[in-house]
């Protein structure tokens, strides 16, 4: 089966050695239950706009300057995006409290709209051409890269960026811990996946790609993705089966599942269910211990496929059960956001 | 509150108003320009600029040209505070 389109580069910022140089075998644990990304000095961006950005938007640039600086050219920018600058956002609304609506200053309201990441992306690297920004929630990443593949369906010389971004704001880490998305008791990797109780650790990241339908030279290729809307597990199950069997070649089989296993008592069944699909050759791995629950951590664990299907090796930590796969030449990616909204990619090896 | 002391709270101000990361007010010379050279701020720091004078000295500018005319250096806006400000 012929790819959606093709991974040339990638780029992440996350609470991981993630971005220049990258480590993912060294380990950086939460703080107060906090994944918080790991920021470069951000050399490439002016002193004077930097200094305006807030962290989605400083992330977001960031991950993306080593590929819209590159030699490619990029016909559309394509990020994905929950919540965008959402610290800006609720300085700017404590402002109009604050302040009786009289005078607001500018800076907060330009960094915290959602499409101020692909714009200022826009803007550097004065590309004028496509320039979306996917506002979906947990599913955000996903409907960005399927535009992706409608776009280089339709145009299939082109090059994208595509990429996803989201932060950590203290307002809404605290509406959602409220709401028992995160935990209570102080949680590190080493108890995330088996405390039992509700909720996850919250987390941050940025994850660039540049994509077009070129195999030559590619670093690894999406197959195809699917997303659902639905609390109901045999749904989610019945799909997954579904979408293997319309994605596999026969004999293909699934060398590793990335599964977005997140800690939270209530979520666990849905990726049970998955991992009970899987043949015992399979390997699992997770990853929300290394950036945390974010509703665009899809984008880190696309980031991830792509350097575990290059380096063809998995870091011990990521590990849940060891399969015996002779080659990593097929990633099944599933991510799930609070039990409702399910995410399946299909990667491969370039 | 004494002008040099004014002086050094507008700076403090303006580093915090305009998030002039690694700029400290030693750094801020009292009759270098604002815009253009020395801080090299521009439109957006000027729009966030009235809405520091108007939230922390109660100055209400309208008239974009005498904004020109305040908004210049650390003395022309020290100045103007001192003759216009209601808190």
């Amino acid at each position: 089966m012929r790819p959606l389109f093709y991974i040339h580069q990638s780029s992440c910022i996350s609470p991981q050695s993630s971005f220049e140089p990258v480590d993912i075998d060294q380990l950086f644990e939460p703080a107060d239950n906090k994944l918080m990304a790991r920021e470069p000095s951000y050399d490439g961006i002016p002193p004077g706009i930097l200094r305006r950005m807030g962290k989605a938007v400083r992330i977001g640039v960031g991950a993306a300057l080593p590929i819209i600086k590159g030699p490619a050219e990029i016909n559309g920018i394509i990020i994905g995006t929950a919540n965008g600058g959402m610290e800006d956002c609720i300085k700017f609304l404590n402002q109009i409290i604050q302040y009786e609506e009289g005078q607001l200053t500018p800076g907060n309201f330009v960094q915290s709209t959602p499409n101020g990441i692909a714009a200022q992306l826009g803007l550097i690297s004065k590309n004028r051409s496509y320039n979306i920004t996917h506002v979906h929630r947990g599913l955000s990443f996903e409907n960005a890269a399927i535009d992706a593949a409608m776009q280089l369906a339709d145009h299939q010389d082109n090059s994208y960026l595509l990429g996803a971004v989201d932060e950590i704001s203290a307002y809404n880490y605290n509406i959602d811990w409220l709401g028992d998305w995160f935990k209570d008791e102080n949680t590190g990797s080493g108890t995330l996946y088996n405390s039992g109780t509700k909720g996850s650790i919250a987390g941050e990241g940025a994850a660039m790609f540049l994509v077009n339908r070129q195999k030559e030279n590619a670093a690894a290729s999406i197959i195809a993705i699917k997303t659902l809307h639905t609390p109901d597990l045999n749904l989610v199950q019945q799909s997954l089966v579904n979408f293997l069997e319309q994605n596999l070649a026969e004999g293909e089989r699934i060398d590793l599942l990335l599964s977005g296993e997140n800690g939270d008592a209530r979520i666990d069944p849905y990726y049970h269910a998955c991992e009970t699909l899987m043949g015992e050759g399979t390997t699992i791995a997770r990853f929300k211990h290394l950036c945390g629950e974010f509703t665009t951590a899809s984008a880190i664990s696309c980031w991830l496929s792509c350097h575990i299907l290059q380096q063809q090796r998995i870091p011990e930590h990521m590990l849940k059960r060891k399969g015996n796969p002779n080659a990593l030449n097929r990633i099944l990616v599933y991510n799930n956001y609070r039990g409702e909204q399910h995410g399946f990619m299909l990667l491969g090896r370039a | 509150m004494e002008t040099e002391e004014l002086k050094l709270q507008l700076k403090k101000q303006i580093i915090e108003f305009l998030n002039l990361i690694s700029v400290k007010p030693e750094d801020i010379k009292d009759d270098e320009p604002l815009f253009g050279e020395g801080l090299g701020l521009d439109s957006i720091d000027s729009i966030e600029l009235i809405v520091l004078l108007g939230r922390e000295y109660g100055i209400d500018i309208k008239d974009p040209k005498e904004g020109r005319k305040v908004l210049v250096d650390i003395n022309t806006m020290v100045a103007y505070i001192e003759q216009h400000r209601t808190k």
